[in-house]
């Protein structure tokens, strides 16, 4: 029993073991944290990234030109045939297409905020054209009333939009910061509260809240957009511009779409585009994404390309592939910066390491005589070994657990940590604004909470292992006579 | 001295430590002494009676022994082929000038160093042909050391001092099965040594002769049958010095271990009935006070 009796009484006695311990501690303590946040980061990220995009993205090459008889240039098969596709929850189909846009009211105010002196203040932007069709089924049930009213059972067939579809309904439902939330989000291009326009009401849209704010538009404000498209017969470009009225604003959490995308009707975007196009891409809402997803998405590469929807062969790869696929390098980036920073955080327990390996060596040499006594009086040199190897395990458990509590709770409290701080130190530390999140995300993975804990025992027993083996080696007669 | 000595096979001479010496926790009763009451004390003071020394087989036997050391690119010969019987009950005083090759000896005997030739018999097995295991399992439980420097550890107490063999004979549950057994053999020896005030102190709290009466309770804790002190009132006053010797010796006549004594002193070689004299590496005489009538 000597050897933990023994080793917790050198433990105890000497207070230079607080470094050691304290060094495991930060360690483990700020890798779990920093593993915690980094892991939020990147599920709130996946979030908001998919968000927009939902499970699978169906986008048919179309063949040069919009008028390539390969595929349906309308989406009404395509999208028949996906929604008849087991697993399939919803699907809606999307219009995308580029334009620049402009105040037409301030010019030289656009100028000033845009910073973009050489363009008259236009700003480019993403225009999405999208099928929202709460009207068709409250047109729906208006029409089977009279049925029910005898009696008859009338069940509305499930509703397929953009609503169903992705996460937009959340971004114009969610509590704007900087925005105006449309009037009613189920339709979000009805006409704003007190809009009421002399002549021919304008077309409405949702823009983006970032885009709303730094421009400081209002419900009701006139945008004006123009885009350049292609003449499907005689292959010359045309220019056309349109106005528009701001409905109200969606925030989706993610700083490229909320700057930079406007939201109008498919009909509406077609329309503006001269009837040129249609869609461009179908998405898929999946009943259960994380088992199914890539299955689907490889049944439905081959199905729909046998149906003659999408091109297929070659291209099916492009033509059907998961949100994952489509935002690879953005979560690639997130997920990679996660590793980094690990590997950067485990570095520190490496420094532990080496603070347990140098204190334990001092250790060795100071306490050479006792060694020597221990030998003595019958202690093998495996019990030697054992008797600093358990040092170096006392360090470990101490600091490992005291740095997993603290790291965890720091992890749960991250926000009035945060707050707290920033409080204290008059710095925001967190700029909500940047992140567009309400808070700072964090999530305590148990698994890597054992496996930090587990590396930090390893780190400190691997360190301890070399003073240890050097102990147990002592000739016992030349650590006896050590002064 | 009818007990067998209870030492592991050599199948179990294995890198596993001291898990042989955990097998068998080491709980042999603190008394009666393994020879039986205490006889009558001769005078002098001359160790415990042997009756025929001759007759029975020694507990410590070297033959043959040699050691050097080298130096650069010479070899520096201490001891010079040493034969040397120790008997049961033995209290033998090792004396000689310093250089002499005593300690070396002692440390050889001790099983602390390895000759470089020769054969070192403890209770009738070369212990060099065992394992280190073996070795340091007879170190626990048939040799006792005291220093000159009583060599405790700091950062224990006294009474934790003594009980260290116990701690590392023992398990945990073994040392925690038999701990009132283990902890009641070390207060009956710090009790004998006086110590019993001091039983929670730590060695510096301690005056050298306290020090030394705790090292002799660590060394006499497993009731060894042998017994090594190297100069052990070399650092004590002579008054404390002599103290500390009438109690060594008085356990030495109660419990009939063989002691070897280094010392310089001819007066304390006087108190011991055998004496070796060494000179250059070589026993030069073995003297022997005969037993009374």
């Amino acid at each position: 029993m000597f050897r933990s009796f023994l080793s917790w009484r050198y433990l105890t006695a000497r207070r230079t073991n607080l470094i050691g311990i304290s060094g495991i501690l930060v360690g483990v303590g700020a890798l779990i944290l920093i593993l915690s946040i980094m892991t939020g980061f990147l599920e709130q990220s996946r979030d908001t990234v998919r968000g927009s995009l939902s499970d699978l993205i169906v986008a048919p090459v179309q063949g040069q030109g919009w008028s390539s008889r390969s595929v349906p240039s309308e989406p009404e098969r395509l999208l028949k045939e996906v929604r008849a596709k087991e697993g399939v929850r919803s699907a809606t189909a999307h219009l995308n297409w580029f334009g620049l846009m402009t105040l037409p009211d301030r010019v030289g105010h656009n100028q000033r905020l845009l910073g973009s002196s050489e363009h008259a203040g236009y700003s480019g932007v993403h225009l999405v054209g999208i099928d929202v069709r709460t009207d068709e089924r409250l047109l729906g049930v208006i029409a089977a009333a009279p049925l029910m009213a005898r009696g008859l059972r009338y069940t509305p067939p499930p509703l397929q939009d953009e609503l169903t579809t992705t996460e937009l309904l959340n971004g114009l439902a969610r509590e704007p910061r900087n925005g105006a939330r449309v009037r009613n989000p189920l339709r979000p291009f009805a006409p704003p509260p007190g809009y009421d326009p002399v002549g021919r009401p304008l077309p409405r849209v949702v823009v983006g809240e970032q885009l709303f704010g730094m421009l400081g538009l209002g419900r009701g404000s006139v945008l004006e957009l123009m885009t350049a498209v292609q003449d499907p017969t005689s292959g010359e470009w045309g220019f056309n511009n349109r106005r528009f009225a701001v409905a109200g604003t969606f925030r989706s959490g993610e700083n490229e779409m909320d700057l930079g995308r406007i939201y109008m009707e498919r009909g509406e975007l077609a329309d503006f585009l001269g009837e040129t196009l249609s869609f461009s891409e179908v998405l898929v809402r999946l009943d259960e994404y994380d088992g199914e997803g890539t299955r689907i998405r490889d049944e439905l590469r081959s199905e729909l390309a046998e149906a003659g929807v999408i091109r297929g062969g070659d291209h099916a790869f492009r033509e059907v592939r998961t949100w994952e696929e489509f935002r690879g390098n953005l979560i690639g980036a997130i997920e990679n910066e996660r590793v980094l920073m690990m590997i950067m955080l485990s570095l520190v327990l490496l420094v532990a390491g080496f603070t347990v390996f140098a204190i334990l060596s001092m250790m060795v040499t100071e306490k050479r005589r006792d060694i020597g006594i221990l030998c003595a009086i019958g202690a093998t040199p495996k019990g030697i070994l054992d008797t600093f190897l358990y040092i170096a395990f006392w360090d470990a458990l101490i600091g490992a657990t005291l740095g997993a509590l603290i790291g965890t709770w720091a992890a749960f409290k991250i926000d009035p940590i945060e707050r707290w701080l920033s409080d204290k130190l008059g710095v925001e530390i967190f700029n909500r604004d940047v992140y567009l999140f309400d808070h700072i995300p964090s999530i305590v993975d148990p698994f890597a909470v054992a496996l930090i804990v587990m590396g930090a025992f390893t780190c400190a027993l691997l360190f301890a292992a070399i003073p240890a083996l050097r102990a147990a080696r002592l000739d016992p007669l030349t650590a006896l006579r050590y002064e | 001295m009818s007990e067998p000595v209870n030492t592991p096979g050599p199948e179990e001479a294995n890198e596993e430590a001291n898990e042989e010496l955990r097998a068998e926790p080491n709980v042999e009763p603190a008394g009666p002494p393994r020879g039986g009451p205490p006889p009558p004390r001769p005078t002098p003071d001359l160790g415990a009676p042997i009756p025929d020394a001759t007759e029975r087989v020694p507990v410590l036997s070297v033959r043959g022994l040699r050691r050097s050391y080298k130096i650069g690119d010479r070899n520096l010969e201490i001891l010079h082929g040493i034969d040397l019987d120790l008997h049961p009950g033995e209290l033998v005083a090792l004396v000689g000038s310093s250089g002499a090759g005593k300690s070396t000896l002692l440390h050889i005997l001790g099983l602390l160093d390895r000759p470089t030739e020769g054969q070192v018999n403890v209770l009738a097995q070369d212990a060099w042909s065992r394992s280190t295991v073996e070795r340091a399992h007879l170190r626990n439980k048939e040799i006792g050391f005291v220093f000159q420097f009583y060599h405790l550890l700091p950062e224990l107490t006294a009474l934790e001092n003594a009980l260290l063999p116990a701690m590392i004979a023992n398990s945990r549950a073994g040392y925690r099965r038999h701990k009132d057994e283990l902890e009641g053999r070390a207060h009956e020896l710090l009790d004998r040594f006086g110590m019993t005030p001091r039983l929670q102190h730590r060695p510096s709290a301690l005056s050298g002769g306290e020090r030394q009466r705790v090292a002799m309770a660590r060394a006499l804790l497993h009731n060894p049958r042998i017994l090594l002190a190297d100069e052990p009132t070399g650092n004590l006053d002579s008054a404390t010095g002599e103290k500390v010797l009438s109690l060594l010796f008085e356990e030495q006549r109660r419990r009939e271990f063989t002691m070897v004594l280094v010392t310089h002193d001819e007066r304390i070689a006087k108190l011991c009935r055998r004496t070796l004299h060494m000179e250059d590496g070589l026993i030069q005489a073995d003297s022997t006070i005969p037993m009374p009538d």
